[in-house]
Order: C-alpha cells, then sequence, then structure tokens
C-alpha cells in the first residue's frame, strides 16, 4: 500500500475491508521511520514493540466489528504529552528519563479506540520555539529541505505527517506551534478553541493559552481527528463545557457568502511578499467560490508579540519551577537542597528555556508586576475585544501563518529577538483563545510550502475547517520528495 | 509597670473537613504511611492540573459567615511561587487580591469585658507536605500526604493587645469552626495553627513599632508565653538603644526564647499572579444563600437555646457549649431521656470532673449520649442509688455497656424489699431508743440520723422515698 | 542596556538559575534586547479589569468532595531518588 501523504480515511477503510492489517500498516510505517527517520530526526522515541502490540489489539476490535475513527489508526504524539510507561522528555535533558505513571486525558481517549502509538515527536525544549532547533535529542529537519528548519514546537509532528512517517499527529500550540510547523512543513494543523481539548497531562508551558491539536494531511483529517480528542474533562477545570459536534458536518458545504475578514495589519512589510501573495491568491480563490473577503483592521496586534511573550513566559516561570531535581527529572550534585535545584535546572534546562524563565520572572517581580504582566493582561482583554468586533461583520479571518516560509537551520541562531516576532501572525489567536487552522495555500519558487491560517470564532471550528477544506479541494498539495 | 504598649495580630491557619483533598481526589485524613495518599496532581508531576473541590469553598464561605465577613461574589486563585522541597508544584496555591472573605468582626469576652476584633480577610489555600530530617546523613526525607490538603488562612487586624485578648479569641475562632463543621482545631495535630504579628510602641504613642512574625507555636500555652517573652525580647532591645528588625521568629518551647529564623525565599519575592489552571468562580445569591443556612447551630445559639428554651444555669449551659463534644453529647443524652436539668446536672457533675481528671477522653468514649441519659433516668426514678450510679458510670467509662446491665450484674438495683426493709428499721429503732425519744419530744434533727443508718443497713435495697415513708409512720406511732 | 547586572542576578536567584561570568554577559546583552522588546507594550495604556476576564466557571461546576484512591507509592517514586517511600532531598539549610 502507498503511504505517501495517506489519509486517515483511506487507511480506516483497507483496514475495514481486510486489505491491510493493523499490524501490517503499523509495520509499514515503522519500515518508513527506521530507514528515513535517521535523516528527518522527527521521532525522539519509536515505540516499536508498543506499537505492534497496539495493533494487535487494534485488530480484535476491528475483527469483532467493534472499530470506531481511530482504531488500528498509527500516530505520532509530540513528546509533550504523557503517556504511561513511554519516555516524556519535552525535548529537554531535564527529562531525558522521565517515564510519567500517568496517561493525558487525550492518550486515554485515543487509546479507548484502539489507536496505535508509533513514537514520541520531536519539538523545541518544552515547546518553546519555532524551529525544533533548541531540542536537546533530535533538531528535525524540514522534508521539504533537509537544510531547514521544519518550524516548531511541534517540528517533529508536522515534519513526520509530512514524511508520511505518520499518517497523523497530535502537536500542542501555545503561539503558533501547531500552525508555523504545519505551514512550514505543509501539512494541515488546527489549534482548537481554548477549552476544547483537555490539558491534563500536556507538560504546560503557558497554561492559559496552550492547546493540544491535531496536524494531518488535510483538514477532513484533522476534523476525525479532533472528534476523538475533545471534550470536557473533569481533570482539567479550564475545560470547557460545551457539547463536541461532529466537526465533519461541516466539510463540503459551499461556503457561498462566507465573509472572511482581512486584517490589513497581517499583511504588513513584515511579511515576505512570496507569503502575501500567496495567501491573497488563497483569499482569491475562495472568493472565486462565493466568499466575501471583508478589508478590516486590527490595531492592537502592535503589541501582540510583548503581550504573547509576557504573559507565556510568566506562565512558564511557574510552571517549570517544579523541576527541582528531586522529584524527578535531571538530577544535580549538590550538598545542599540550594546547590542541587540550581545544579539540576542549570545542567538540565537550555539556553532558550532558560532565557524565558529569566523574562518571566522579570514580569511578575515586584516592582515590575504592574508594568508588564498586568499590562500584558489589560492587552490581552483589547485583543479579545478586537476580534470580537471583526467577527461581529465576519464570520472567519484570513492570515497569512508565518512571515517567511521555512528558513535555513542556523538563520535564528543567537537572536532571540528575531525569533520572537517571527511569531506575530500566530499568537493572538492563542491570546484570544480562538481556534485557527493552517493549510498549504501555495509553494515558493524553491518549492517550499506556504501556510495560511483560518481563524474562527470561539468553539466554531466546524466553520474554519468547511474553509481551510474548501480551499484544500481545489489545491493540488506536493508531497517532499523526500 | 511596662513603658510599652503590644499590639498584635494574626494569621490563623485552619485545615478543612473535606474528605478529599482541595485540588484532587485522594483522601484528606490525617496521617497514613508516606506518600500514601499522594497522586500525580498532588505530587506536582508535570502535566497535572489542579481542580477545585466545592465543599472547601463552602466551608470558607461558612467561615466567613460565622466572623461576618462580606462574601466575594467573585473570586479566584493566584500563585505563591516559592522553592522548598516541601512545596512540590514550588508555588503554593493561595489567593491574593480576591480572596472569599473581606472584612469581618468576631466578639470576644476578656475577664468580663467584651470586645470586637475585626478580621481582614479569609482566603482559601493548599497546605505543604512533611520533611524529616535526617541529620546523620545530613538528607531529609520528603512526604507529600499533606500536600493538597485545604486551609482557610483567617488574617485579623492587628486589634490584640495582651495574649489574654489572643488566648480569648482563638478559643472563640476554634469553637466557631467547630460548630461550624469547618476544621476540628486539634491544635497537637497542627489541624490549626497560628502565627502572631507583634510589635511594641511606647504607652499613648499612636504609631505603631516594627514588627516580628512569631511562627511554631503548637498549643495555647505555647502562644500565651511566647507572646510574653518576644513582648520582653523587644522592650530590652528598645531599652538598650537597638531597633527591632522586622522578621520571622521561631519559639522555642522549652528554652523559652524566640529566635531568628532564615527566610524560606532569600527575597521573599513570591511573584503572585493569578493561577491560569484554576478558573474564578462567581456565586449566585441562592448559592450563599443555602450556605448561609445550612450553618448548624452556633455556641451562642445553642447556650441561649439551653437557657432560654430548656431552663438550663447560664454557667453549666457555657461549661456544657465550651467543648463541643460535651455539647453533642449532652444533645444526644437529650434525645433518649427529656430532662435536660438532670443531664446537664450529671455531666457537669460527675463527667466534666472526669474529663478534667484525665479519666475520660470524650474523642474515644466507650458509650453513648443514651446509655448516660439511662444512667440518669434510673437515678431521677429511684431505680439506683448516688453510690451506685457512681459505680455504673465507672464502669461506662472504662467498658462500655448498658446501665441496666451493669446493675444487673453487680447488682445495684434498689430492690424496694419491703420485708427487709421493715426488719431493718424496727432494729435500728428498737436499738436506739434515746433518739427516739428525741424525735418524738419535736427534735426533727435526729431524723437524718435515722435515714442515715437505714441507707448504710440497707446497701440499696429499698429507695430513699420508702425508708424516708417508713421511718416517718414507725416514729410517729 | 534595558537591565544591569544586579537585576540579572536577581533574576538568576527568582529562577535558580546560575551563570559563570562570561554567560552573565551574554545573558544581560540578551534580556536587554529582549526587554526592550517587551516595553513596547508600554506605550499601551488600558488599564486591566480582572473581573472582566469572561473565563469564571460557576460555583456548581467545582469538584464533588468525593475522595477516590490514591496512586501507589512506587509509581510516584519511580523517577525520583527514594527511601523509605520518601522522596531524598540534600539537607535543608534554614
Amino acid at each position: 500500500m502507498d503511504l505517501t501523504r495517506a489519509k486517515i480515511r483511506d487507511l480506516r477503510s483497507a483496514l475495514d475491508e481486510k486489505k491491510i492489517s493493523a499490524a501490517e500498516l503499523c509495520g509499514e510505517y515503522l519500515k518508513r521511520i527506521e530507514e528515513q527517520d535517521k535523516n528527518l530526526l522527527a521521532y525522539i522515541t519509536v515505540t516499536k514493540e508498543k506499537a505492534l502490540s497496539d495493533a494487535e489489539n487494534a485488530q480484535k476490535l476491528i475483527d469483532a466489528g467493534k472499530a470506531t475513527a481511530l482504531t488500528g489508526i498509527p500516530l505520532a504524539i509530540k513528546d509533550n504529552i504523557c503517556t504511561d510507561g513511554v519516555k516524556t522528555t519535552c525535548s529537554s535533558r531535564m527529562l531525558e528519563n522521565f517515564i510519567p505513571p500517568y496517561n493525558a486525558t487525550v492518550i486515554e481517549k485515543l487509546n479507548a479506540e484502539g489507536y496505535v502509538l508509533l513514537g514520541k515527536a520531536s519539538m523545541d525544549e518544552f515547546a518553546m520555539g519555532g524551529s525544533t532547533q533548541t531540542s536537546a535529542f533530535a533538531k528535525t529537519k524540514n522534508p521539504y529541505d533537509l537544510e531547514r528548519v521544519p518550524g516548531g514546537s511541534s517540528g517533529g509532528s508536522a515534519a513526520a505527517v509530512a514524511a508520511s512517517l505518520a499518517p497523523a499527529a497530535l502537536g500542542s500550540d501555545t503561539g503558533g506551534s501547531i500552525r508555523q510547523p504545519s505551514s512550514f512543513c505543509g501539512v494541515t494543523g488546527i489549534k482548537p478553541t481554548y477549552g476544547r481539548v483537555s490539558r491534563y497531562g500536556l507538560v504546560a508551558f503557558a497554561s492559559s493559552l496552550d492547546q493540544i491539536g491535531p496536524i494531518a494531511n488535510d483538514a477532513h483529517d484533522c476534523a476525525i481527528l479532533l472528534n476523538s480528542i475533545c471534550g470536557h474533562d473533569r481533570h482539567d477545570a479550564t475545560s470547557a463545557r460545551v457539547q463536541t459536534p461532529d466537526f465533519t458536518e461541516k466539510l463540503g458545504q459551499p461556503i457561498k457568502g462566507m465573509k472572511i475578514a482581512l486584517p490589513k495589519e497581517f499583511y504588513s512589510e513584515a511579511i515576505d511578499d512570496c507569503v502575501k501573495k500567496a495567501v491573497m491568491d488563497a483569499a482569491h480563490e475562495l472568493e472565486k467560490q462565493g466568499a466575501v473577503l471583508v478589508d478590516c483592521s486590527m490595531p492592537g496586534l502592535k503589541y501582540a508579540i510583548p503581550a504573547y511573550y509576557l504573559i507565556a513566559c510568566a506562565e512558564a516561570a511557574s510552571n517549570l519551577s517544579r523541576f527541582d531535581g528531586i522529584k524527578y527529572g535531571y538530577r544535580g550534585e549538590g550538598r545542599t537542597f540550594g546547590e542541587l535545584i540550581i545544579d539540576s535546572r542549570n545542567k538540565g534546562f537550555g539556553e532558550e528555556v532558560k532565557r524565558r524563565i529569566l523574562l518571566g520572572n522579570y514580569a511578575l517581580s515586584s516592582g515590575y508586576y504592574d508594568a508588564y504582566y498586568k499590562k500584558a493582561l489589560a492587552l490581552k482583554q483589547e485583543i479579545i475585544k478586537e476580534y470580537s468586533e471583526i467577527f461581529e461583520q465576519c464570520d472567519v479571518i484570513l492570515t497569512p501563518t508565518a512571515p517567511t516560509p521555512a528558513y535555513k537551520i542556523g538563520a535564528q541562531d543567537n537572536d532571540p529577538v528575531k525569533m520572537y516576532t517571527a511569531d506575530i501572525c500566530t499568537v493572538t489567536v492563542n491570546i484570544a483563545g480562538l481556534p485557527g487552522i493552517s493549510t498549504t495555500c501555495g509553494y515558493t519558487e524553491n518549492g517550499l510550502p506556504i501556510g495560511m491560517s483560518v481563524i474562527g470564532k470561539r468553539f466554531d471550528e466546524q466553520t474554519i475547517l468547511q474553509c481551510a477544506n474548501a480551499f484544500e479541494q481545489g489545491f493540488s498539495p506536493v508531497a517532499p520528495k523526500f | 509597670m511596662s513603658a510599652f504598649y503590644p499590639t498584635m495580630g494574626l494569621e490563623i491557619h485552619a485545615e478543612l473537613l473535606t474528605k478529599s483533598k482541595v485540588f484532587c481526589t485522594c483522601s484528606a485524613e490525617f496521617g497514613g504511611t508516606p506518600n500514601s495518599r499522594c497522586c500525580p496532581v498532588c505530587s506536582g508531576l508535570p502535566g497535572t492540573l489542579p481542580v477545585l473541590n466545592q465543599k472547601a469553598v463552602e466551608y470558607i464561605i461558612k467561615a466567613g459567615y460565622v466572623m461576618n465577613c462580606d462574601i466575594s461574589r467573585f473570586t479566584k486563585w493566584d500563585r505563591k511561587n516559592y522553592f522548598y522541597p516541601d512545596l512540590p508544584k514550588a508555588y503554593q496555591i493561595s489567593q491574593m487580591p480576591r480572596p472569599v472573605c473581606l472584612a469581618g468582626t468576631v466578639k470576644i469576652n476578656v475577664k468580663g469585658e467584651e470586645k470586637v476584633i475585626r478580621i481582614n480577610r479569609i482566603h482559601l489555600e493548599e497546605d505543604a507536605g512533611k520533611l524529616v530530617h535526617d541529620e546523620v546523613n545530613r538528607i531529609s526525607l520528603a512526604d507529600y500526604n499533606r500536600c493538597g490538603i485545604p486551609l482557610i488562612e483567617i488574617v485579623t487586624e492587628p486589634d490584640f493587645h495582651s495574649s489574654d485578648e489572643v488566648i480569648a479569641f482563638l478559643e472563640k475562632i476554634k469553637l466557631l469552626l467547630q460548630y461550624a463543621g469547618i476544621c476540628d482545631c486539634k491544635m497537637e495535630q497542627g489541624s490549626i495553627r497560628c502565627d502572631v504579628n507583634i510589635s511594641i510602641a511606647p504607652k499613648g504613642s499612636t504609631e505603631l513599632g516594627t514588627r516580628t512574625e512569631l511562627k511554631n507555636l503548637n498549643s495555647l500555652k505555647a502562644i500565651a508565653r511566647a507572646i510574653e517573652v518576644e513582648i520582653e525580647r523587644q522592650e530590652e532591645v528598645i531599652e538598650s538603644g537597638e531597633r527591632v528588625i522586622q522578621e520571622t521568629r521561631r519559639f522555642n518551647d522549652a528554652l523559652g526564647e524566640t529566635t531568628a529564623m532564615r527566610s524560606k525565599e532569600d527575597a521573599h519575592d513570591y511573584r503572585y499572579f493569578p493561577d491560569p489552571d484554576i478558573p474564578p468562580i462567581i456565586f449566585t445569591e441562592e448559592e450563599l444563600e443555602a450556605i448561609k443556612n445550612s450553618i448548624p447551630e452556633l455556641p451562642e445559639q445553642r447556650v441561649e437555646r439551653y437557657v432560654n428554651t430548656l431552663g438550663l444555669k447560664k454557667a453549666d449551659a457555657d461549661i456544657i457549649v465550651g467543648d463541643k463534644r460535651v455539647c453533642d453529647f449532652f444533645d444526644e443524652a437529650t434525645k433518649a431521656y427529656d430532662n435536660p436539668k438532670a443531664i446537664a446536672n450529671y455531666i457537669v457533675g460527675e463527667l466534666t470532673r472526669r474529663i478534667n481528671l484525665g479519666e475520660v477522653d470524650m474523642d474515644a468514649l466507650k458509650f453513648t449520649g443514651a446509655d448516660f441519659a439511662r444512667l440518669v433516668e434510673l437515678l431521677q426514678t429511684d431505680k439506683v442509688s448516688q453510690s451506685n450510679a457512681k459505680i455504673i458510670l465507672g464502669e461506662l467509662v472504662e467498658n462500655g455497656g448498658s446501665p441496666d446491665k451493669i446493675a444487673d450484674e453487680q447488682d445495684l438495683w434498689i430492690k424496694e424489699d419491703n420485708d427487709l426493709l421493715a426488719k431493718v428499721v424496727d432494729e435500728i429503732i428498737a436499738n436506739n431508743p434515746k433518739p427516739v425519744e428525741q424525735y418524738k419530744s419535736g427534735d426533727q434533727k435526729v431524723f437524718g440520723f435515722f435515714m442515715g443508718q437505714a441507707n448504710k443497713a440497707l446497701k440499696g435495697a429499698a429507695s430513699p422515698k420508702a425508708i424516708q415513708d417508713y421511718l416517718r409512720k414507725k416514729l410517729s406511732e | 542596556m534595558a537591565v544591569d547586572m544586579k537585576t540579572i542576578e536577581h533574576l538568576c536567584s527568582l529562577s535558580k538559575l546560575s551563570y559563570d561570568e562570561e554567560g552573565m554577559e551574554k545573558v544581560m546583552g540578551e534580556m536587554s534586547s529582549i526587554i526592550d522588546l517587551m516595553d513596547e507594550i508600554k506605550s499601551f495604556d488600558l488599564a486591566y479589569d480582572d473581573t472582566k476576564d469572561g473565563n469564571e466557571i460557576r460555583f456548581a461546576d467545582t469538584r464533588e468532595d468525593v475522595p477516590e484512591e490514591s496512586f501507589p507509592t512506587e509509581k510516584l517514586l519511580a523517577n525520583a531518588e527514594n527511601t523509605d517511600g520518601c522522596y531524598v532531598v540534600p539537607k535543608v539549610v534554614e
């Protein structure tokens, strides 16, 4: 079976029609991983034995006619989502040998369906970065050009899907970490509304912004995965008490009359011309299908980067304080608790993580709190307001996913400011807690994918999936010649 | 007389009587082998999230009501960040700008004078774990069983000026929390703890002096002593021309001194910020009203009911209400036997005496209020004598059982044996012609002599009333 | 420089991190440019109202007080240096 860019739904019918067994399917992916991942470095851990035994169990369900959407479907899971008994490193020396004794809620949900865990996908350390180059273990490469970054922080997940080393994957998105690597790797990824998916078992970066979501070959597969992982969770007080609709329901429905907002600040000189052109071409393609393009403005965007980094790093500084070398993780040396904790953190954390901890503590420390952290919260309220004003007039918002296509490995090294400002297109969606989907809308002259993002109202993933899907119907993606 | 005037404020931590911890479903019971009452959440494993216990919120609202506080309609939780190995997340979930309760008052009575103490705030937070220090190996062992036990912190205004006031307040708070069912207030188990902020200023001064914070106060006695010791120390510091430093001091009960503690976080910058894992909570008026209405009868109301409805003496009512376990026992007993005055008398006269002597442990009682009521009833209806009643009570305390059965087994009943009565009394009269003469010539006092003789000889075989009647009849013949 | 060495030292102490001399210089440079970027927010002058975040839940949606079985101690301690069911901590200096 040709697995190049294979869709979950095609695999589903192949499994149900017994054209392939779950074990064979899993074996094919494991073989591809074994042959190709040494060049790509998408995975930190490949769970070969577990995958095969998962597949055996899945096959029993299929044979008993009890298969659901994901039974026997192999998936890659970002390495910051806790898997009971399987190493979960967050790409950090700090958690190099950490084996969680419990499953994240999303893993429990996937298990209940009988999915197959292929392995744990690489990422930026503690999800801090946009290149996957801050990983302590696997600095993943872009399958379209091995000299370029796959994006991040869910770079391993996106690269694995793009290179067909998994049909789909779970990532997490705090400031663009699902959408931006999806864009760099030419796949489709959705960040659900904050509260749509339980965060229980997701190693926290910034708790008020983090959200788990799918990365797949198209919007339809994202919808299928989303159907399985959503819902209120009693272990997560921030998970919303809302009904989970069938996210595939509106796929294929015409988008005639759909109002698509184009906030001008997202199309500024900070965005590469090739990106702007590809996104605008896509906008006109949607217009041809009957959508209405609406010009609008989001003045708050100019404060978005500081607001995002202040909130995210403040929370991160607190969230990462628990790594003290005592309960789990890298244990340094020291005669006293004070010495041990500093040594553990000095050696366990990478440079970018340390910078963000320092920045977070700066924003929260006495004397600076009002000027930075509180200001950032005020800005959050302003951005929410500006979004809701746009949504009074429009159904969705269309923006580039990233200012540039995938850049060369090393291009942003040692320049945190450049790294941070590159998040400009994605962070406001997290600040406002909205759903956003990135799908490929074109390629550069060199064949690098360009992504566009469709942003929706709170809990209206259905409409952005519908919109992305409508575009994908008339678009021919090019798989990497990897 | 000292030239200084002390001022004190209290921070009281009370553990709530919830069944589960405040942010996870582990049991909140006291004790357990190390780390046996823990889960990924309270052990601070990466990826875990806190989920707030409704009962804990209900209890702090009740605490607010019993201390006449304003209850916030909007309340939220914050992280207090500091590194210490008893705090697995390296932050304590607490409340900073929006606590559940604000601005309350509690009345206390000190040496007959009433005084109002103002409450600044009450907030909900989680307890930390326990460290056991192994000096030999120079290590500490961390046990997180207590991590996540719900605590309320009651912060008073600096309204205290003597240790008597502090003790009176703590006793009052203890009763209020116990009667409202919020906290069992066992100081020896640490379920209620108190830190004292203390400063002195020259008498007549309107400004407060620099304060120190006293910690490690494990009993009311220790608190009173620590306050005295610290006031004395501050006086000495000032009198020697130096200044009091703002710091935390630990009281050493054995040495009777306070010593400065090194702070947990050198800079003491806790970097409070709203906990993004716990959404703020809003209350409706109906919810608050329902919680308020579910508060059980409070100590003052009970005293009032005992005096006005049951007709107890105020002093007896105060004694009974002063210990919630005794008070509940009294209520249980009166349900079984509707003679509150007699029960109260016997509790105040017999039971509390034995409690004070340490003979009776109200936490490990072998008999019920109904058993006790039955004993009082037997006494009241002349089924057993006073002295035999004490024997039965002793047996109840020792081994439990039913008063009737004990009376049967030990032959303690008044037998109403009229033949024996006649025989014994006739003999006494026959053997004492002189007192008989005295009685007949109008000396009523000798009647007591005959009663005594008869009681002694009959050993409970007849009731006092029967003896009395028969004696009078015979002596008048 | 937006931040001085004293501030960086304070942040390191709050963060339980340390650098050698060279590292401190480097981090001070990086933090200064990062904080310059953050300072852009200072020109935004709306106030924050914490009651208007819109993320509150109802009292009734909090968790019922029903205890559940705790976790096996060995499993919790599996990633830690431990003895007698406890985490081993080097001496805490007070």
